[in-house]
């Protein structure tokens, strides 16, 4: 053992073959969008160096692509063309300069994948078209599954070349290894196909030619995917086969695991806060039985005692913390000199990760404004002249003000109207399955306790108090108000309530009986009130002017998991639906494609449509001749992560 | 008025009244413009159009719209490069200016949007910022400054965003112009301090153009066409040409539609607001204008001065040319939007799907460049549009061409799909295909099969083969009971091509299974509606027809679902199908519902026919749907390269990989200048 206090075995060495890694927690690999045409990029470098420098064990990059033919997103490393390896030496020499160990994933993605960026047909074992892509491929023939595997070993060699530790070959989730292997893709009559044998030939060819670019002095693993949750798909009994095949030619030094399709079950594979943590721990630790290879579990590590004890029981050997160390670089050394608690803990939100991503846009995090932005945004400096700096307001715009300012030396104090810091997101953290959100409250108020900001409850901020405190410079982030449409008359008048979301989660308005929910806005707002409702006995209708309800639940992948709560809680969802006015009917709404026209008479109506910026104060205080900014909702109403942007480049620039 | 006249912009002498409009091409990089921007222009500008608008430059870094949007202040250099192609050329060239207000996106900025009043954008939903008098002053000095590095890079002047995606049009609405300040109460100031800024900038002797939303089709608060009339009145004092377009926040597929509107929608509505300037400025008609016939008559009939023709142009970039030599000889345009429409997230480029050429100027070669040095005789086996388009190649390049298809009529699957309703001007494409083959001499055999032991007899007597065999339906992927009917798509659009509109289906009710979520399944959909029969949708999808988010038919094809009463079925996979009906089963609940029905139509996919390349020792090129199917695009990108193989020009599409020319990188076009 060496270190890491209450962990026995999070933070003890392991070999992986000629590798050996300082502790268990993997950064494994994930899409980050930062290839610049092809090549890896500074931004590269310094995100993977940021987790290094933060005590991660050992680090396995994004995939690249081992064939022209692979293609499927914009901003894939083409490691198909030699020029990558400077851009890989920057990367490795980075990571390297703390002790760190970096394996290169590489990868075809076969059918799953279009011809927008190649222009050339799609490569697959046979003509099936992916679910998402939704592309005929062309089935391979002999000839070009040689010229697949040998991609495969020039591109080992050419990590090899770039510094690179080791290579994981991703077999997993989206690959045209995993295309071979699964019977829902792979409908060969040849050697390649039929017996699961022949399906895992071509592995078994690719691990052969990679291991001979390679020679034994770097690391090479194998990620397999446990069960693809898909009709005809890889099961956990077919891959603890697998494994045991790849074990037994002794070519492999680890085993990596996961869980789903990308293009069909991506909700399981990157699962949101709806998804109990550990839910993919089953494979691992059935691989683990079945081999005697180190084997990598991953699904939802959030925390290290979380981790350690997945290790303890004999899970797996590593584990696998993607998003965990995408919020906070320092994970694992904030657990190992016993600071855990001072971990900004991920939310398991896939906004700004996950959801990102999806959106050929670069990684971010809700949480962390620097994540995505490490070679771009210089670390704060401490300012020669501290400055008093009043925020008003302590939801996550106010408080990543304060906590940007207080890290560059300002004295700093944050005056919140209410009783608890979090603003609107604390009441979207009190809806069941949505707690961790409220996890960035308590990060954020940590590091501000950390920091030494001043935090004051219960006091309205006004021009007045402004006078008497006189700072040298407020922050303003006053959040939004709910606002009232057009068509809804005042509260209280009517012939049923009419009240916002806010309204009910904070336990203003208790609606009962028949209620509808009009949704503007696409959201967890409407949705998760929804649900509540739903489990309070309400029966609910979710109406909303747009295609979908919940519409970014997509982006976040909470929308499948959303689809089946919502039929077993019996929430009905009412699309391309507006709402006309409020007569003696009760509440009439317009199909809009149609123009039909309906009355319904609900017992309540709650709203989730744009709220109003809070900015009157903000405006008071420009007036008066204060030096005053303003970050978050009271500038335009956003969600969380605009407000920690914001939030952060405010409090840099004073 | 003639089209290919000269025509004055103010001050400068537009060498004929065709306009190519500034559009998204996802050419650039660090938000400058690159070599491949002049590569595209320049292309349009050698076929003869007279004005090109560059695409877009947003004039303040608050405007980051999509990812590859070009930056004003980086484009002094790619503006110049344009300018000197102009210069070679004799085109008149200017810079597009804009700022997308509410309508941008804060992706990529990581700041928030700017807007006159806070009304989210209907999409992204994102509520905008209420822009502060610094912010309006900004972004008109903004204006101010990019016009004027435009004229000084060379360029002849620029031409102002108030149409679709524009903060200039944002604050000339009631929609989302909701200030109380004096911005609100004139509603005209805004677009007054930024048209007068820009002149200021670029003086008299330069264009100053203005592109204005004349209907946002949302009359409750919208600019309509009076009262655009009375806005485009006013602001034509300060303008040399005005382009005329429609559509809002509220209807943004609305201002390049596809096929489903009529080509030259916005013709009523230019001449209304040309008789409103009174010949203060020229106007411009846009539209859905592709054809050379319809820009001559609107020119004729003095409903506009000039006529924008964006999307022919992307399809054939030497229409200008070819409407003065012979007009047959112009590849149409079908207004299909399925690879030019690119304000999507993936960035991908413009380009176009009977032209693969354009937005790859640079990397694809011309195949209408040169000629065989060795002609070669050639058999093309099919006569779909992978066959025509490579035998069209071939015999432009000299070679002595053979085509035969095994059916009595070409054009292939395309003319079967053009069968249905909203889709007719596919069929524009094989019709223009066959023309030319037999202008260029082509011998076209229809009705002719093609036996693997005569094209081996050929290849061994030295004729090169190129297999465009096509693809062939698949069998139902459900269980099918004895007495059930299900039936291709294919089938029962081949029967309403031979005039049974109701596709020789049974009586009664049917049930589209629609797995893909393309334009096939919706238009066969709407068809049989349309026909009087009661259709019912499934689609594993959350919405019908998901794929035509791409072409901005996404919303308009359910909206025309829902009027035609068509049911959707949504999240489910069709599993059974027996005397009760088709058994659909959620996706994600596992709820189960069966939907009466007397047929299902199957439109998944296809699979290739690829039985004569295996039949003939798997070694002759192939292209198109005979690899796999795909749409028209493939099949012309993969004949051309077909066909270009014969002259051992890169591999055949069906083997090997080496023409890799998507991985190339792009560049920006400067070499001075910092980004």
């Amino acid at each position: 053992m060496s270190g890491g206090g209450q962990y026995r075995y999070l933070f003890s060495p392991l070999r992986l073959g000629p590798v050996t890694v300082p502790n268990r927690i993997v950064f494994s690999a994930h899409l980050t969008n930062y290839a610049e045409d092809g090549m890896p990029s500074e931004q590269h470098a310094a995100y993977y160096e940021a987790r290094a420098a933060g005590g991660a064990g050992l680090i396995i990059t994004e995939e690249h692509s081992v064939h022209p033919t692979d293609w499927p997103y914009e901003k894939m490393i083409h490691a198909f063309h030699p020029e990558v390896v400077p851009g890989y030496k920057r990367i490795t020499e980075a990571v390297h300069r703390h002790g760190v160990p970096i394996f290169a994933q590489i990868n075809h993605n076969g059918g799953q994948a279009s011809s927008m960026y190649t222009r050339l047909p799609v490569w697959a074992p046979s003509p099936v078209p992916d679910p998402l892509f939704r592309e005929v491929p062309k089935a391979v023939d002999t000839r070009e599954i040689a010229e697949i595997v040998e991609g495969y070993a020039t591109v080992a060699a050419r990590c090899v070349e770039g510094g690179f530790d080791g290579i994981e070959l991703q077999c997993s989730h989206s690959s045209i290894v995993r295309g071979f292997l699964s019977r829902a893709t792979n409908q060969r009559t040849d050697a390649y196909g039929g017996s699961l044998e022949n399906r895992t030939r071509i592995l078994h060819e690719i691990v052969a030619a990679v291991r001979e670019a390679i020679g034994r002095n770097i690391a090479l693993g194998v990620r397999l995917c446990g069960d693809e949750l898909i009709d005809d798909g890889i099961t956990l009994d077919e891959t603890v086969e697998v494994a045991r095949a790849v074990e037994a030619r002794g070519q492999v030094d680890y085993l990596n695991t996961s869980i789903g399709v990308a293009t069909a079950s991506l909700f399981m594979i990157e699962a949101s806060m709806h998804i109990p943590p550990e839910y993919a721990m089953f494979i691992p630790s059935a691989l683990r039985k079945a081999v005697d290879l180190p084997v990598v579990g991953v699904g939802r590590f959030k925390d290290p005692l979380q981790a350690e004890k997945a290790l303890a029981e004999g899970h797996a050997d590593l584990i696998g913390v993607v998003r965990g160390q995408i919020a906070d670089p320092d994970f694992a050394a904030k657990a190992r000199s016993g600071h855990a608690h001072e971990i900004r803990l991920c939310l398991s939100c896939n906004q700004e990760c996950v959801g990102r991503m999806g959106l050929n846009r670069w990684l971010g995090c809700i949480e962390n404004p620097r994540t995505g932005r490490e070679a771009v945004l210089p670390p704060l400096v401490r300012v020669g002249k501290p400055r008093d700096v009043l925020v008003v307001g302590a939801g996550p715009a106010g408080l990543q003000a304060a906590i940007t300012a207080a890290a560059k030396g300002h004295r700093v104090t944050v005056h919140e109207r209410d009783d608890e810091p979090g603003g609107q997101v604390r009441f979207a953290a009190s809806v069941p399955n949505r707690a961790e959100l409220g996890d960035i409250v308590r990060n954020q108020t940590h590091e501000c306790e950390r920091l030494g900001v001043d935090l004051k409850y219960g006091q309205e901020v006004t021009p007045e108090l402004v006078a008497a405190l006189a700072p040298d410079v407020v922050v303003v982030a006053t959040g939004s108000v709910p606002s009232r449409p057009w068509w809804a008359p005042p509260p209280g008048e009517g012939a049923f309530p009419i009240v916002d979301v806010l309204d009910v989660l904070r336990g203003d308005a208790a609606p009962s009986g028949d209620v509808v929910v009009y949704d503007e806005l696409g959201f967890h707002q409407a949705t998760s009130v929804a649900e509540l409702l739903a489990d309070r006995g309400c029966q609910v209708e979710i109406v909303t002017n747009g295609m979908v309800v919940g519409q970014d639940l997509g982006i976040t992948l909470d929308q499948e998991n959303f689809w089946i709560r919502a039929h077993a809680k019996g929430i009905r969802q009412t699309v391309d639906t507006i709402v006309n006015g409020v007569d003696e009917h009760g509440l009439v709404t317009m199909h809009h494609p149609t123009g039909t026209v309906t009355s319904r008479k609900p017992d309540w109506v709650v709203l989730a449509v744009p709220s109003s910026p809070a900015d009157q104060l903000y405006r008071d205080l420009l007036a008066a001749g204060v030096e005053v900014h303003r970050v978050g909702d009271c500038v335009a109403p956003r969600r969380a992560h605009a407000a920690v942007i914001d939030g952060r480049r405010v409090g840099a620039a004073l | 008025m003639k089209l290919l006249e000269p025509v004055e912009l103010g001050p400068v002498t537009a060498p004929n009244r065709l306009l190519f409009g500034p559009h998204v091409t996802n050419l650039g990089r660090r938000r400058a413009l690159t070599d491949r921007h002049t590569a595209y222009y320049e292309r349009r500008m050698a076929g003869g159009c007279g004005v090109v608008v560059v695409e877009e430059a947003a004039v303040h870094p608050s405007d980051w719209s999509y990812e590859h949007s070009p930056l004003a202040a980086n484009c002094g250099a790619g503006w110049s490069a344009v300018a000197e192609a102009a210069a070679r050329h004799g085109s008149v060239a200017l810079a597009a200016l804009g700022h997308t207000g509410g309508q941008g996106s804060s992706a990529y900025s990581q700041r928030e949007l700017w807007a006159p009043s806070g009304v989210p954008e209907v999409n992204s939903r994102e509520v905008p910022k209420v822009m502060e008098q610094a912010d309006i002053d900004a972004v008109v000095t903004g204006f101010g400054e990019a016009a004027e590095l435009a004229v000084r890079s060379g360029l002849h002047g620029v031409e102002v965003n108030a149409g679709q995606h524009s903060l200039v049009r944002q604050f000339l609405s009631g929609l989302t112009n909701l200030r109380g300040d004096d911005y609100g109460a004139d509603k005209l100031r805004f677009a007054r301090e930024v048209l007068t800024t820009v002149r200021a900038a670029i003086g008299p002797g330069k264009v100053l153009g203005l592109r204005l939303s004349c209907d946002e089709l949302a009359p409750w608060a919208g600019l309509t066409p009076e009262s655009a009339a009375e806005v485009a009145a006013v602001l034509a004092e300060h303008v040399d040409h005005l382009v005329v377009v429609a559509g809002s926040i509220f209807s943004v597929q609305a201002t390049r539609p596809d096929t489903h509107v009529p080509a030259g929608f916005n013709l009523d509505l230019v001449a209304s607001i040309r008789t409103a300037v009174d010949g203060r400025a020229a106007v411009v008609a846009q539209g859905s204008i592709v054809d050379v016939a319809m820009a001559e008559q609107a020119l004729a009939d003095g409903r506009c001065d000039l006529v924008e023709m964006t999307r022919a142009q992307v399809a054939d970039a030497a229409l200008a040319r070819k409407a003065a030599a012979d007009p047959t000889a112009i590849r149409p345009c079908i207004l299909c939007n399925q690879t030019c429409q690119v304000r999507d997230a993936r960035n991908p480029v413009v380009t176009c799907v009977v032209d693969p050429r354009s937005g790859h100027e640079t990397l694809d070669p011309d195949t209408e460049a040169g000629g065989a040095a060795h002609p070669s005789d050639v058999w093309v086996v099919g006569g779909g549009v992978t066959g025509l388009e490579a035998a069209r190649v071939l015999a432009a390049r000299g070679h002595l061409v053979r085509l035969t298809e095994r059916s009595p009529a070409l054009g292939g699957v395309l003319r079967v799909a053009a069968a249905a309703d909203g889709r007719a001007p596919l069929a524009r494409i094989a019709d223009w295909l066959e023309s030319e083959c037999r202008r260029l001499g082509v011998d076209l055999q229809t009705g002719t099969e093609a036996s693997p032991e005569q094209v081996e007899a050929a290849s061994a007597a030295g004729t090169r083969i190129v297999l465009a065999t096509g693809g062939h339906d698949l069998r139902p992927r459900c269980e099918v009971a004895d007495d059930a009917v299900v039936v291709p798509v294919a089938r029962v659009l081949e029967a309403v091509a031979a005039g049974d509109a109701h596709g020789a289906l049974p009586a009664g009710p049917v049930l589209v299974d629609d797995p893909i979520g393309g334009p096939v399944g919706v238009a066969i959909a709407e068809t049989l509606a349309h026909a009087g029969r009661h259709v019912e949708l499934a689609t594993p999808d959350v919405i019908a027809g998901q794929l035509l988010s791409r072409t901005g038919d996404l919303a308009p094809a359910n909206v025309r679902l829902a009027q035609a009463g068509v049911v959707v079925h949504k999240r489910v996979v069709l599993q059974r199908v027996d005397a009760e009906g088709a058994h659909l089963h959620d996706r994600y609940t596992g709820e189960r519902t069966v939907v009466p029905c007397a047929a299902v139509v199957d439109a998944g996919h296809r699979v290739p026919d690829d039985s004569l390349w295996a039949a003939t020792g798997s070694r002759h090129a192939r292209a198109g749907d005979a690899i796999a199917p795909r749409t028209v695009h493939e099949a012309v990108l993969e004949a051309r390269r077909a066909a270009l193989a014969v002259e051992g020009i890169g591999p055949d599409p069906g083997h090997g990989t080496t023409a890799l020319a998507g991985a190339t990188t792009a560049s920006p076009a400067t070499s001075a200048g910092s980004h």
